[in-house]
């Protein structure tokens, strides 16, 4: 399953040309009301990558979140998603087509068990009539417990999950989101709240996703997580796409700067 | 044209009654974040009221103001005080569930008491006149008058007085109202009192063209509820825009569109709300608030 | 549950099952088969009791708590499982009584030979959950307070449209149906109904249907961002809720043998159904029907004593509960949709 990879890191310089993008947004502009809080940007994931998005408060990363999951409608541009047109789509056609994302506001199912959030969250693709009509397989909560196990959230499976601690949220909403198998996930803020031994953790297990062929896109304050992690770095600036790179070049990049830390 | 000048004028002067029917339930709204559920109920204690003083004392229901508008201000305030403010900045749902209880208790108290027979209040200048070919209710012609009066000093009350600022204050921020000094509850139940008082006003106005009885409240809930839909909340202008809307196109329905009569407001009223959340659900202002409050 | 509680670094949550830790078990237990079990068990029970000999009276109160409880249940579906606070639900109440009048008499303009009631009752089901499939499309969409209203706004709405359809539905005046009395008959088919009605929801809290139902209570845009269509689970709860609904709306149409628009498109019977629920436990299988049971003799206890004082009594009531039972009863709703919901509650509970 896992797939080998020379030095067990992520492609450097993926823009081959004959690579197909996974995800592709172009000319993709959400406003609201009078603000464009994402204006023009042109965005490309290749498969394999962990790409990072950066930029100051309010610069628009979330809505493109919610642009290219398909949970805001836009305004112009066109999302592809593995090839497909998505600008249409509706948030769990491209769920089931394999994009998963977490909220920076987390998203959990609070009344129900750690247990039971994963097990809904499973792959909706191939789910018959006669399948909902039951309760979940055994084989689904066999994923369930490897993925909480993967996270270390094993021994909470029973609790409400309105009963965890703000961190083991993040890891539950991170396991949920594995659980249909996905092509690409989508982490925004994946590490605000969380404890630093905590990020140690999912920095590792997201390099050990990676390596098993998971692309990644990450929201991050942090910007040692990003440079630790990531190949390429996109910077918005009051939803206009500042820069792109690799994280050496955006950390020299007078404009990012700026931006970061200028008036 | 004629019956199009006819529909117009109809439906104007209904929108202004429905303006004034409105006020209370927007303003109770856009200040506390109460939708209240029992708001057809005080309307028709109004209209008991006037039915009841003009029945016992020979008391017209637009002098009969003077009684009703203090009396139902201590109820509103009185009201506040002891449940309302219990459920001020709660959940929608716990709003929606006690005033939805208190508009059922308050149905079939007015059941009990006065029997659900209905009542009419038959004053002497029921007629109508003309005027350029337009027929004009008189009573109807007074009720927007009275409509428009009372709006305008209300407005003023808002814009001018101490109090009213208050109030607005309270409306768009409590935190830095109460800050800067502002006792809430007060204002709160001063609030409740104008609302209350000014939803009984319109009842009583409205008695001499109805029949009155116990269960007339929803259908006006409904109608307010659009309304403010249509005009967003708390706002005087607002609240005049909705209900010449919801006025006319009651009326021009049930004039144009065939085998409809006025008895159908309340299903048109319906489809408008349903059409206008569905379309915008901020509402058409943009005034509606947010009701997930889903803050980060 | 045999984890050590974990920090509760928010602070954001009460606690319930901290603080009932031994009905935890319990309520996990009644929520598997042998809640399934004592359910079939009482239905047996149920089913041998017009062997003792009962009145017909009996009959007719045991007929009329099935009712209840299988509107309880129904609302239950939509309202308290997937979040969707129903004020309205009466109107298929209403439409599946109407739909049954009209049938069976064969009112004017309509049919000419008149249908027999076992075609007609799955009609008025089936009516009414059409009716739920055009009217959920709109309004499902709505979110919190807009949607009660919107459902207020449709019964409303109905009761006035069907008083004035005056040639199909006889307006206000309303239709006599053929009295054809038959309290056991009416017993044993109500049992029936309702047992279906409870098995059912009992099946769909287990399957991946009923979890998904409650994961759109819990977080709607999480369900849809994690590949549940939120639309057609919605509208398939609604339906099925409305088709039970509607299905009990003929029946009573049938036991009443008259109905006019005040009786049926009525709020009362909205908040009756809302109270049963909540009383016993919104969301959960057993909490309804308890509730509802629970309900039934404190309107008759009230009926007795206040007699028409009733019904000012249960909007009093409903008041009461939500105001001084708010974790009772809206602790289980918690946090639908809102994160605040839950901590608005906690706050509640404490400062008052
Ligand atoms: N639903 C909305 N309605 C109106 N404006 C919005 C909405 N959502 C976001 N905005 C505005 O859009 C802009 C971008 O917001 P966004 O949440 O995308 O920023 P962000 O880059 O994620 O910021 P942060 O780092 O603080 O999370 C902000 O100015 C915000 O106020
Ligand atoms: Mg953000």
């Amino acid at each position: 399953m896992a797939i080998e990879n020379a030095n067990g890191l992520p492609p450097s310089t993926p823009m081959a040309s004959d690579q197909q993008p996974l995800l592709e947004g172009r000319t993709v502009s959400k406003y609201f009301g009078g603000l464009a809080a994402v204006n023009n940007v042109d965005f490309a994931v290749y498969p394999g990558e962990i790409v990072g998005l950066i930029g100051p408060n309010g610069s628009g990363k979330t809505t493109l979140f919610d642009c290219l999951s398909r949970l805001q409608k836009i305004d112009g541009g066109k999302i592809t998603f593995k090839g497909r047109d998505v600008t249409r789509a509706r948030p769990y056609q491209v769920a089931r087509m394999g994009l998963s994302r977490t909220f920076q506001s987390v998203r959990v199912y609070r009344k129900m068990t750690v247990l039971r959030n994963m097990l809904i969250s499973h792959q909706w693709r191939n789910t018959s009539l006669l399948h909902m009509l039951r309760p979940s397989p055994a084989s689904t909560a066999r994923r369930a417990h490897q993925l909480l196990d993967f996270l270390q959230i094993e021994h909470l499976a029973h609790e409400d999950a309105g009963h965890l601690s703000g961190g083991q949220r993040r890891l539950l909403e991170i396991g949920m989101a594995l659980m249909p198998d996905p092509e690409i996930l989508l982490l925004d803020e994946a590490t605000s709240g969380v404890n630093p031994t905590l990020i140690e953790t999912i920095k590792d297990r997201i390099r050990t996703l990676n390596q098993q062929g998971k692309t990644f896109l990450l929201i991050e304050h942090n910007i040692n997580f990003i440079a630790d992690l990531c190949s390429r770095v996109y910077v918005l600036n009051y939803g206009e796409k500042l820069a792109e790179g690799t994280p050496q070049e955006i950390l020299q990049n007078e404009a990012v700067i700026d931006a970061y830390f200028g008036a | 044209m004629d019956q199009l000048s006819q529909a117009l004028v109809s439906g104007l002067l209904l929108g202004g009654f429905y303006a004034i029917m409105v006020l209370g339930f927007s303003v109770i709204w856009g200040v506390m974040g109460v939708i209240n559920l029992a708001h057809g109920e005080f309307l028709m204690i109004g209209a008991y009221l006037a039915w009841g003083l003009f029945r016992f004392f020979g008391i017209d229901p637009f002098a009969s103001l003077a009684l009703i508008l203090p009396l139902m201000f201590l109820v509103g305030y009185l009201l506040q005080i002891t449940l309302i403010n219990r459920i001020v900045e709660r959940p929608h749902l716990m709003t929606l569930l006690v005033t939805f209880g208190v508009s059922i208790a308050l149905a079939n108290l007015a059941k009990i008491v006065f029997t659900s027979d209905p009542r009419n209040v038959a004053v002497a200048y029921s007629g109508s006149f003309q005027f350029a070919g337009v027929t004009f209710p008189i009573v109807k012609t007074i009720i927007f008058a009275a409509a428009l009066l009372i709006m305008g000093s209300l407005h003023l009350f808002l814009q001018r007085s101490r109090l009213g600022k208050s109030i607005r204050a309270a409306a768009q921020n409590k935190t830095a109202a109460r800050i800067v000094g502002v006792d809430i509850n007060r204002v709160y139940a001063i609030t409740a009192g104008i609302c209350i008082a000014l939803t009984a006003a319109a009842g009583a106005m409205l008695s001499p063209t109805q029949a009155i009885f116990p269960f007339m409240g929803p259908p006006f809930t409904l109608k307010a509820v659009t309304i403010t839909a249509l005009g967003g909340l708390g706002r005087i202008p607002g609240a005049l825009m909705g209900g010449l809307v919801l006025g006319v196109t009651e009326i021009f329905v049930a004039t144009y569109v065939a085998g409809i009569g006025t008895n159908l407001g309340v299903a048109t009223s319906f489809i408008l709300l349903v059409l206008i959340l569905v379309v915008r659900p901020q509402g058409l202002m943009g005034g509606l608030r947010p009701v997930d409050a889903e803050a980060d | 549950m045999t984890t050590a509680p974990p920090a509760d670094k928010n602070g954001n949550e009460t606690g319930k099952k901290a603080r009932f830790p031994s009905l935890a078990p319990v309520h996990s237990l009644l929520a598997g088969w042998a809640g399934l079990a004592l359910w079939l068990l009482l239905l047996l029970l149920l089913a041998l009791y017009p062997y003792t000999g009962v009145s017909s009276l009996a009959l007719l109160v045991g007929s009329q708590i099935f009712v209840l409880v299988t509107l309880a249940s129904n609302w239950n579906l939509i309202g308290g499982m997937t979040g969707y606070v129903d004020f309205g639900h009466a109107v298929f109440f209403g439409v599946g009584a109407y739909i049954m009048a009209i049938l069976v008499t064969g009112a004017p303009l309509l049919i000419s030979p008149q249908w027999g009631f076992w075609q007609a009752l799955p009609a008025s089901g089936a009516a009414a959950a059409l009716f739920a499939l055009l009217i959920g499309l709109p309004t499902l969409r709505l979110k919190g307070p807009y949607f009660s209203i919107a459902m207020l706004g449709t019964l409303v709405a109905m009761r006035e449209i069907v008083r004035v359809s005056r040639p199909i539905t006889g307006g206000g005046i309303g239709l006599n149906l053929p009295p054809v009395l038959n309290r056991i008959g009416d017993y044993y088919l109500m049992l029936a109904i309702m047992g279906l009605v409870v098995s059912l929801i009992w099946w769909i809290q287990r399957s991946e249907f009923g979890q998904s139902l409650i994961a759109i209570r819990e977080d709607e845009v999480g369900a849809e961002m994690r590949g549940i269509n939120t639309t057609l689970h919605k509208i398939a709860a609604f339906m099925i809720a409305a088709f039970f609904t509607g299905i009990v709306g003929g029946f009573w149409a049938w036991q009443n043998t008259f109905i006019d628009p005040d009786g049926v498109f009525v709020e009362t019977r909205t908040v009756e159904m809302v109270m049963m629920s909540m009383l016993g436990g919104l969301g959960t299988v057993w909490g309804p029907p308890l509730g509802a049971v629970a309900i039934y003799l404190l309107q008759n206890l009230l009926w007795s004593n206040l007699f028409e004082l009733h019904l000012l009594a249960l909007g009093v009531l409903l008041v009461l509960i939500v105001l001084f039972m708010p974790e009772g009863i809206l602790g289980t709703l918690g946090d639908r949709s809102s994160t605040s919901l839950g901590r608005l509650l906690a706050r509640f509970g404490r400062n008052r």
